[in-house]
């Protein structure tokens, strides 16, 4: 019966692939046959492409009125709290995927010009700071910039961020993350603060990581390029050699891990793709992956995950089950 | 020819997902059928599914945007015709009825639009209602295409899901 289900799910995730992909702006004869061939490869595709063509087309005819009604049921509820528990209950952890847009938050009242940068699922975003320093965020990322006389101060959140600081001695730029804050000169170097987890890895320059609150007893680490530092949610801290190409892979969509377990790694892949991957079992999750993984296509990415571990997928409600092989 | 004729359902499948209902897509089928006709009857095709397919492009290209150029007559001439703020007495007890249907219908798909989680609404809303391409949807939201494709599959999926009942 679960298998059935599975099937159809399936069966439906494929029928959408390939309405969304007969979108595309430069459709092309191959696009054409490859389609035909999906659609002769079993009977029940059909069924399910027309489905999806059904609700596609029922927008075609009302496209204008169905925006108008949009806006107004938004000025309506503009009082509303969350976005509709509906989509909770009904779809379960894609909830998930509600990811923040860029955005421009309002400042901060306590500070005079406080600026909060956001990105969601998938996204990846450059800002350039006044001072001429860059920040690159990754997927799924908050961080919050506020300028002052003497001070640049970001505080990130959640999420990482390869940080490329302009030098001005006079204004120290410090990044606060888990209680801890990353004093820096002219420098790059990359912060990560994800699950009360924080490492940070340098490029260039010299970086010191302290308690964010001066009266705490914990030490305070200096980082030179090469290193880095993980201090884990228990506190405890780890000083390593590690490339930082590496580390700044993800940048240019490329992932590297070096014994990494398969969870953290499809924790990592679940901020780049809207359709989410499960693990199966926990035992399989703990399972170390070597290898550098780049982020392109889903499908492709999950195959490549199957060359480097005895796993198989299945299409889920959420998206991707791995199993063991 | 031949081909054409076992291959008629799935190009018309294959039309209609650039058109606005299945009529419009048989009608893109017949305009397929009329130039396959006019070809050169001994001209050697080797691939003739390929060829199919490449004129059932071609012609989506230009479907996709004299439905456009149409569509903003259209809205054009409907603002003219009923008024600056879009409002209007339907005459008969029947219209009146149908415009009721219509109304609900309208509020079932815009729900089920904002129910889908923001990014995804975003993408459906830039691309299908706003009618904007891909590369202009996935410009506007500053994210790959291909994320624009995946926002649209994972949209179409729930939607599909949720209006079939």
């Amino acid at each position: 019966m679960l298998s059935i289900v599975a099937d159809e799910e399936g069966t439906m995730a494929q029928a959408s692939a390939w309405l969304a992909r007969l979108q595309r702006d430069d459709l092309t004869e191959a696009d054409g046959l490859e389609f035909e061939a999906w659609l002769e490869a079993d009977p029940t595709h059909r069924a399910a492409y027309r489905d999806a063509l059904a609700a596609w087309q029922a927008f075609d005819t009302c496209a204008d009125d169905v925006l108008e009604e949009l806006a107004a049921q938004e000025r309506r509820g503009a009082r509303r709290p969350a976005p509709s528990r509906r989509w909770l209950v009904s779809a379960g952890g894609f909830a998930a995927a509600a990811a923040l847009a860029l955005a421009l938050l309002p400042p901060m009242l306590t500070s005079s010009a406080a600026q909060t940068y956001a990105t969601g699922k998938g996204e990846h975003e450059r800002i350039t700071l006044a001072d001429g320093s860059v920040v690159d965020l990754n997927a799924e990322t908050r961080l919050t910039v506020s300028y002052e006389r003497s001070a640049r101060r970001v505080v990130l959140e959640d999420g990482e961020a390869i940080f490329d600081v302009a030098h001005d001695a006079k204004r120290p730029f410090t990044v606060a993350a888990s209680q801890r804050v990353v004093r820096v000169l002219g420098t790059q170097f990359d912060v990560r603060n994800r699950q009360g987890e924080l490492t940070v890895t340098v490029a260039r320059g010299k970086v010191q990581v302290e308690p964010a609150d001066a009266a705490a007893t914990d030490r305070a680490f200096v980082l030179r390029p090469g290193q880095r530092l993980a201090i884990a949610q228990t506190g405890r801290a780890q000083l390593q050699s590690v490339d930082p190409q590496e580390t700044f892979g993800w940048r240019v969509g490329r992932l590297v891990y070096r014994g990494e377990p398969l969870e953290n790694v499809v924790a990592d892949l679940n901020r780049q793709f809207v359709d989410q991957i499960e693990i199966a079992d926990p035992e399989l999750g703990r399972m170390p992956i070597t290898g550098v993984i780049v982020v392109d296509d889903q499908d492709a990415v999950v195959q490549r995950l199957s060359l480097m571990l005895p796993i198989r997928s299945v299409p889920s409600e959420r998206g991707l089950l791995l199993l063991r092989k | 020819m031949r081909a054409f004729f076992e291959k008629r359902e799935n190009l018309l499948l294959f039309l209609a997902a650039r058109t606005r209902d299945m009529a419009t897509a048989e009608d893109l089928v017949q305009d397929l059928y009329l130039k396959i006709s006019a070809l050169d009857r001994d001209a050697d095709v080797r691939a003739p599914a390929a060829l199919l397919y490449r004129m059932a492009s071609n012609l989506l290209v230009d479907h996709v945007r004299s439905a456009q150029r149409g569509a903003r007559r259209d809205a054009a001439w409907r603002r003219e015709a009923v008024g600056g703020d879009g409002t209007h007495e339907p005459v008969s007890g029947a219209a009146a009825e149908e415009a009721v249907i219509a109304r609900e219908r309208i509020r079932q798909l815009a729900a089920a639009v904002a129910d889908l989680p923001p990014q995804m609404q975003r993408a459906f809303r830039l691309h299908k209602l706003e009618g904007r391409s891909q590369a202009e949807t996935a410009q506007a939201m500053g994210v790959s295409v291909k994320m624009i494709e995946q926002h649209i599959q994972a949209a179409i999926r729930h939607l599909a899901q949720r209006l079939r009942t």
